[in-house]
């Protein structure tokens, strides 16, 4: 009895052993929000805490040229770490450092018990790097849901403002219903196919252009869509992402703009892929009508708004809907416009987010544009970061933002996608309005009475400001390295979506 | 045993799922608004175990308990945000929670 179930067992162990190599970048994350969570409940420095989070992140950028040594890369039906979601990872941890770095300062100046933070930030990105491995409606869920329960309580983390909880209490309802239909959806797609693999889906739909279509697949299908256009923040389902952005303190909005939306990207496309196979299919039609949609009402409701952190989430909502023109072009160079595009947001939303939290004082975050009029006589060297980083976003030439938008017009262009191209062209130069008043406004304009300074930091009172800076110079760096020079990076992207199935 | 055509198990499980979708957008108090909640996670729990059994598999029900435990973790996070919210505004009233707009 004993030998049966020893010999049964062993194949199972003998799988497991070779494959915590191959996870070993998850494995890394989860041991350091262990160790940063058992660290400060030991009345740590927040200091160290902080050390102990950026240290846990950086070995897991370090795991993954050790989880490429192997050529297996699918861990059970559940993960599959090809060096597409190994990218990604390394994409997330390094943007989770950035979003730690301007944390401490900004939580260094409000909060008493700044630990859980930390362990909340890391099991968030744990939630992330899951999303972009999974290859199967279980692990698809759960890295969703770990991602998002960890959000509701970092929104509203530093407890005492209003507007954080009522902030998270939006994004819980809502997030939880769109799970929802997002589940609801899975469990029609799995009544109809019997099987749960997101690549079965994908072929199903490919397949079934008519008659295997049926009421089923397309109302699960459907349903997934809302799931996933919500968490992307694309229109229709974008209602909550000015409101989240406003509400939730600066560092998370960066965290919420860059790691959550970019790691369904990655997901999303790595099956589009299969799916755009056949172009304007009824899947294709969808997901062009919410670029469209996207692109055009970010845009011009951002011209309406007089707080930064509301701008940024419209002027998200049409990034997402320029990233979605990409990703209705067929071919390699989609997906290398698409990941580069991602990478160059990644950067301009951290820094932006950034200089808000730098700005903010301990009473409320420096979100309304009256707070950056003089801004430049005040802190110049700021002043210019924002500016830069703004007309990265506008994709102003010399910038990384410059080259992603360009590099998707250039695959639209392959394509022949005219229309979106059209759209696309039109409301950015909409968006080069809005991106440069605030320019202008830190530029040109004084800066109006005395009342309105209580909510900005005191230049002479800045704390751990230093960390925050580091960040900045990095990401400035960043996009105009990419901007001038991006051979390399792409020669990267190129040799990765190489690889992809 | 009588045989129970899968579609009917699926016909409950919507229904569950549009009257807790209903009570989502209906509901005023945030704790009925998250036993709504509650409700629509559920029949798509309900959902995968018919799905499940349809094709005689064990992942409906494995599944069920994934959901199960996510429901639970989110319901902890969604009380402890109800204690703060009831703190901050004086009320369960979800309608108080507009001061953001534009």
């Amino acid at each position: 009895m004993n030998a049966a179930n020893f010999v049964t067992s062993m194949p199972i162990v003998a799988v497991a052993v070779h494959d915590v190599v191959t996870l070993l970048p998850i494995i890394a994350l989860i041991v350091s929000a262990v160790v940063v969570m058992l660290a400060g409940t030991f009345h740590t420095s927040h200091r160290l805490t902080v050390g102990l989070t950026l240290a846990g992140l950086f070995w897991t950028v370090a795991m993954i040229p050790i989880a490429q040594i192997r050529h297996d890369h699918q861990v059970t039906a559940l993960l599959l770490l090809d060096d597409w979601a190994l990218f990604f990872i390394g994409l997330l941890a390094l943007t989770t450092a950035g979003v730690v770095l301007i944390s401490y300062g900004y939580l260094a100046r409000r909060e008493e018990h700044p630990h859980d933070y930390y362990t909340l930030l890391l099991l968030a990105t744990l939630g992330a790097a899951v999303l972009v491995a999974s290859t199967h409606f279980a692990s698809f869920f759960l890295g969703l849901e770990i991602l998002s329960v960890s959000l509701y309580t970092l929104i509203a983390y530093p407890r005492l403002r209003a507007d954080f909880i009522e902030a998270a209490v939006k994004y819980l309802v809502l997030a939880a219903a769109t799970a929802a239909f997002l589940l609801f959806g899975m469990a029609l797609v799995y009544a109809e196919l019997g099987t749960m693999s997101l690549s079965a889906l994908a072929a199903a739909h490919v397949t079934g252009g008519g008659a295997a279509e049926t009421s089923l697949l397309v109302g699960g299908l459907a349903l997934i869509i809302v799931g996933i256009g919500f968490k992307l923040g694309v229109v229709p389902f974008h209602m909550w992402t000015p409101d989240i952005y406003q509400g939730a303190p600066a560092p998370v909005t960066a965290f919420v703009a860059t790691v959550s939306k970019g790691a369904m990207v990655a997901l999303l496309l790595r099956y589009f892929r299969q799916v755009s196979l056949s172009p304007h299919g009824t899947v294709w039609l969808l997901f062009a009508v919410i670029a469209a949609a996207s692109m055009i009402a970010g845009n011009l409701l951002a011209l309406l708004q007089s707080n930064v952190k509301r701008l940024l989430a419209y002027s998200s909502i049409a990034h997402l809907g320029y990233i979605l023109v990409a990703f209705l072009a067929v071919g390699r160079s989609a997906a290398v416009a698409v990941s580069f595009y991602l990478v160059a947001y990644f950067l301009t939303t951290l820094g932006a987010f950034g200089i808000v939290s730098e700005l903010s004082g301990p009473e409320a975050d420096a979100d309304d544009i009256d707070d950056y009029r003089g801004l430049a006589a005040r802190r110049p060297l700021l002043s210019a970061t924002f500016a830069l980083l703004l007309f990265s976003l506008a994709g102003i030439p010399l910038t990384a933002g410059f080259l992603g938008k360009f590099l998707v017009v250039a695959t639209g262009a392959n394509s022949r996608l005219w229309w979106l191209l059209v759209v696309l062209v039109a409301s950015s130069t909409v968006g080069l309005y809005y991106y440069t008043r605030i320019v202008v406004a830190m530029y040109v304009q004084r800066p109006q009475d005395a009342p309105t300074t209580s909510r900005l930091l005191r230049v002479e009172a800045v704390v751990g400001s230093r960390a925050g800076g580091s960040v900045l110079v990095v990401v400035v760096g960043l996009v105009l390295f990419l901007g001038i020079y991006p051979a390399p990076l792409l020669r990267l992207l190129g040799h990765i979506v190489a690889n992809l199935p | 045993m009588a045989h129970v055509p899968f579609e009917y198990g699926l016909y409950l499980a919507a229904a569950l799922f549009l009257i807790g979708l209903v009570g989502v957008l209906v509901r005023r108090n945030l704790i009925f608004v998250l036993a709504s909640i509650e409700i629509m996670l559920n029949a798509a729990g309900l959902g995968f175990v018919v799905a499940g059994s349809r094709w005689g598999q064990p992942d409906g029900q494995v599944m069920f308990i994934f959901i199960l435990s996510m429901a639970a973790a989110e319901v902890a996070v969604g009380l402890a945000l109800a204690l703060l919210y009831r703190r901050a505004f004086g009320s369960l009233d979800i309608d108080e929670a507009s001061r953001m707009r534009g």
